[in-house]
């Protein structure tokens, strides 16, 4: 196990290096900042000043390297448009988005894979045709229009939800989060539910394909056999033998929420991640696209390593002799 | 006293959208305490259905109709509601399956599954439910039960998962125990120690059981009472030794008869018990290896060696460079194995699973390479490098259903070899493929269907066509009757045999079926562990085997009669 936690490491490592060239390379080619950053009636003397400052007059490959090296001591840089320390500036959205994701995440997970289950258990119910049926709405739908439905819906014809904002936040750990209030929880749930059903209808889906192909084995009629009983059947053998799949498109959801959850943050005015973004580009702010690439792809990596691990701890197969 | 068992009329059906299938159509049996019926018949003939019937496990679109009575100690089960029988399944009445690597659940340990099959029918503490495990495993004769039961289903060998599962099964001491084919996935010498342990825990615990089974030999060796089924209905039952002694129905006498053990070696077998059997049409063939001369050492194989490697990661590697870590284990599938075959011959190959006998069938047939040896075949060498070069072997797969791509037609399937390699052109493709297949016994008008759509013995037959049709010399048959019925086994044994003698094909046979191979081959070669242990006569071996596993190999055949 030892091994093969160092192993991944290595790797991790490696990819985030070549992720790092391929961030700088990429954001290097969009456009030159030194346009954005300085007036247009500026100086030559003072437009040659602000170029040195920031090292943009030096070789492509010092420039990476420079960028590395302070990387590699936790410096991200400085904001152009902000002019404060990147680091600072995502500390300050994560923790929305994180909280934001994790929830719809959750949310999907706990009403998806139940909803999937029943609906691979009995096919032909009526209930489970509805819950399949809904679930490819779910999938097709886009997001963008299901939020605006539910902000026309909730907050303007019943007002009893508020359209955007995160609300009363309250600190934990020193950092803000809406969902320690109950006016914070009110403007969670219409963003966390929008970001939510896609992902619902996948683990819904996925569950209920799975469900069927295990009900039809050996292992479940030997169990039938046994005698025992079709709830403990499903909580305890089907759920078990499904999660492989489902512990994978968990941890793809999560990462690529959590890196792009833009949509639902625009239209809900959630101050998260997702617009930071948005605007950096359009304002070629480089320190702010590269540390949150960067940060988007070690997150990525940390949550597969998760998976993996997840996947030991489900299936023993895997754990011995395997690897 | 009344009968622990009481079928009437017992009648499944099936309510397809397709019209209903009489899967078991009115059978009747009775079973008295301690009993063991045998319940014998091919596929489809509603055997396995039956033993589901019995236990309330029939799932829709199937239905035991009205008018059907299952009676255990006189109590109705047929109509009961599934709470009660829940209560019944696995206390009064439970069952073990076919294919013990996919009964057990992969991910839980043994002892919660152990726990769940217990906390099904009473209470138990888990200080309880752990001595109860360990116990249900000593009584199936598991050794170190106490480590044993911590450990998941993959920890196990076939046999041992079996012992498991009918550990399972016995853990309410039930009244009966159906057991569907509970040996057939498994080696010869498993299969023997499995029947010992069922036998002798059936008897001390006074358990009727249903042996549902193909295989008339293993049935004759532990039940009291055979019933034969057929399409549905009961055709014949009886005591064992009447039903095998003078069998009243022609399909029974068909069973015995198309049993290789009952005939003369060489001799064709009878393959009366299904129809469409089809006859081989010598008329047509043609192929290159007639009329060659006599050659012993046709087929020579030398120092064939073959290690799978464990793939060892970057970093391993690198520790193995350093000298931090261990080279991965190695798999030593064939150790310095040597053999020839004549020109014509049928050389049988046997030995059990993991012995290597299907690697090096594969490498005689130039699919993968030795790590070291060559293999030449007239001389000529099989495999130039990594590629396979010569198209005079070829091979059949054990599994009729996984060897044939569903998505071509058996045109496509039989043509595509001898087109690629100018066997025959593609305008001439139509002719030399109906050519093959009737060499087969296999209607050409058939040639646009896909395989679905076809038997496991049609399909065989279209395999074989396939590999005929490449017009080889040497033909590699891994286990080709190994998931057949006995009469359709019969008559595609009867076909290789015709085969062989029409074409002068050279055979390899590869089983784990001994009376098989004593019917048909002319030498055999026992392997054990990748190594050829034994080499002789197909009579040398099985009259006077020299080696203590060869014997126990051939001890451990079920045979006929008691």
């Amino acid at each position: 196990m030892a091994s093969f936690i160092i192993r991944r490491f290595a790797q991790a490592m490696v990819v985030l290096l070549v992720m790092s060239l391929l961030v700088f390379a990429g954001v290097y080619v969009i456009g030159n900042p030194i346009d954005v950053l300085i007036s247009p009636d500026a100086t030559q003397a003072i437009r040659q000043q602000v170029i040195e400052q920031y090292g943009f007059d030096l070789p492509i490959w010092q420039q990476y390297l420079h960028f590395l090296q302070r990387l590699l001591t936790g410096d991200l840089g400085s904001s152009f448009v902000f002019n404060m320390p990147v680091a600072t500036l995502i500390a300050q959205k994560l923790p929305a988005t994180l909280e934001l994701t994790l929830i719809a995440v959750l949310f999907a997970s706990a009403v998806g894979i139940p909803l999937g289950i029943y609906a691979g258990y009995r096919p032909d119910n009526i209930a489970a045709r509805v819950i399949m049926a809904a679930s490819i709405l779910g999938f097709s739908v886009p997001t963008f229009w299901i939020g605006l439905m539910l902000i026309m819906v909730f907050a303007v014809q019943f007002g009893i939800l508020p359209a955007g904002g995160r609300g009363e936040t309250r600190a934990l750990f020193g950092v803000p989060f809406s969902f320690l209030t109950l006016d914070g929880w009110s403007h969670l749930i219409l963003p966390a539910l929008n970001l939510s059903l896609f992902k619902m209808s996948m683990m819904c889906r996925l569950a209920a394909s799975g469900t069927r192909e295990v009900m039809l084995t050996d292992t479940i009629k030997f169990a039938r056999a046994a005698g025992i009983a079709e709830r403990t059947i499903l909580r305890r053998h089907v759920l078990k033998l499904i999660s492989i799949p489902l512990v994978t498109v968990f941890g793809l959801e999560l990462g690529s929420t959590l890196a792009f959850a833009l949509v639902t943050e625009t239209i809900f005015s959630w101050p998260g991640l997702g617009k930071l973004i948005v605007d950096s580009i359009t304002s070629l702010d480089r320190p702010v696209m590269v540390a949150y690439l960067m940060l988007v792809s070690a997150l990525f990596v940390v949550i597969n390593l998760c998976v993996d691990l997840a996947y030991a701890a489900l299936d023993p197969r895997l754990r011995h002799g395997g690897q | 006293m009344t009968d622990l068992l009481e079928v009437r009329d017992l009648r499944t059906w099936f309510h397809t959208d397709r019209g209903i299938v009489k899967s078991v159509d009115g059978i009747s049996f009775s079973l008295k305490r301690g009993e063991i019926m045998g319940l014998v018949g091919e596929s489809g003939s509603g055997k396995s259905i039956t033993g589901f019937s019995l236990i309330g496990l029939i799932d829709r679109p199937g239905r035991i109709e009205d008018g059907s009575s299952i009676r255990l100690e006189g109590r109705e089960l047929v109509g009961l509601p599934d709470r009660d029988l829940r209560g019944i399944r696995g206390k009064d009445i439970s069952m073990v399956f076919q294919d013990p690597m996919m009964t057990l659940n992969p991910v839980v340990r043994i002892i919660d599954q152990i726990g769940m099959a217990i906390r099904a029918h009473e209470q138990a503490s888990d200080a309880q439910i752990r001595r109860r495990a360990v116990e249900a495993l000593a009584r199936v004769r598991i050794t170190d039960p106490e480590r044993k039961v911590d450990q998941y289903p993959h920890e196990f060998s076939g046999g041992m998962r079996q012992r498991v599962a009918i550990a399972i099964a016995l853990l309410h001491r039930p009244r009966l125990v159906i057991a569907d084919e509970p040996t057939t996935a498994l080696d010869v010498s498993v299969q023997a120690e499995i029947l010992k342990v069922v036998k002798a825990l059936v008897s001390e615990m006074g358990t009727s059981l249903i042996w549902i089974s193909h295989d008339l030999a293993t049935v004759s060796s532990i039940a009291d009472k055979i019933t034969v089924m057929r399409r549905g209905q009961i055709v014949e039952a009886g005591p064992v030794r009447a039903v095998l002694d003078r069998p009243q129905h022609p399909y029974t006498q068909a069973l015995l008869d198309a049993l290789p053990s009952r005939s003369q070696p060489g001799e064709l077998l009878a393959s009366g018990a299904t129809e469409a059997a089809g006859k081989l049409d010598p008329s047509t063939l043609g192929g290159s290896a007639v009329g060659a001369p006599a050659d012993s050492g046709f087929v020579t194989a030398q120092g064939i060696d073959k290690t799978f490697a464990r793939r060892a990661g970057s970093l391993r590697q690198l520790g193995v460079r350093l000298g931090l870590a261990s080279e991965p284990a190695q798999v030593h599938a064939v150790k310095q194995a040597a053999l020839t075959i004549a020109r014509g011959e049928i050389l049988g190959l046997v030995g059990e699973s993991g012995s290597g006998k299907s690697t090096l069938g594969r490498i005689l047939c130039g699919i993968i390479p030795p790590t070291a040896g060559t293999v030449t075949i007239g001389g000529e060498q099989v495999m130039d490098g990594l590629r396979k070069r010569s198209t005079k072997v070829q091979m059949i797969f054990q599994d009729p259903f996984a060897s044939l791509d569903p998505r071509r037609s058996i045109f496509q399937t039989v043509a595509e070899g001898p087109v690629a390699h100018g066997l025959c052109t593609r305008a001439g493709a139509r002719a030399y493929v109906d050519r093959w297949l009737r060499a087969v016994a296999f209607d050409p008008a058939l040639a646009n269907r896909y395989p679905h759509q076809f038997s496991g013995g049609q399909r065989q037959r279209i395999a074989i066509a396939r590999a005929l049709a490449m017009q080889p010399e040497v033909l590699i048959c891994d286990e080709p009757v190994a998931s057949l019925d006995v009469s359709i086994q019969a008559q595609v044994i009867n076909l290789l045999m015709e085969l062989r003698r029409h074409l002068n094909l050279t055979l390899l046979f590869i089983s784990h079926d001994l009376s098989v191979v004593h019917h048909l081959c002319d030498r055999v070669v026992v392997m054990r562990h990748g190594e050829i242990i034994e080499a002789g006569t197909a009579t040398q071996i099985f009259h006077t085997p020299k080696q203590p596993y060869t014997r126990m190999l051939l001890d451990a055949i079920p045979r006929l009669q008691p």
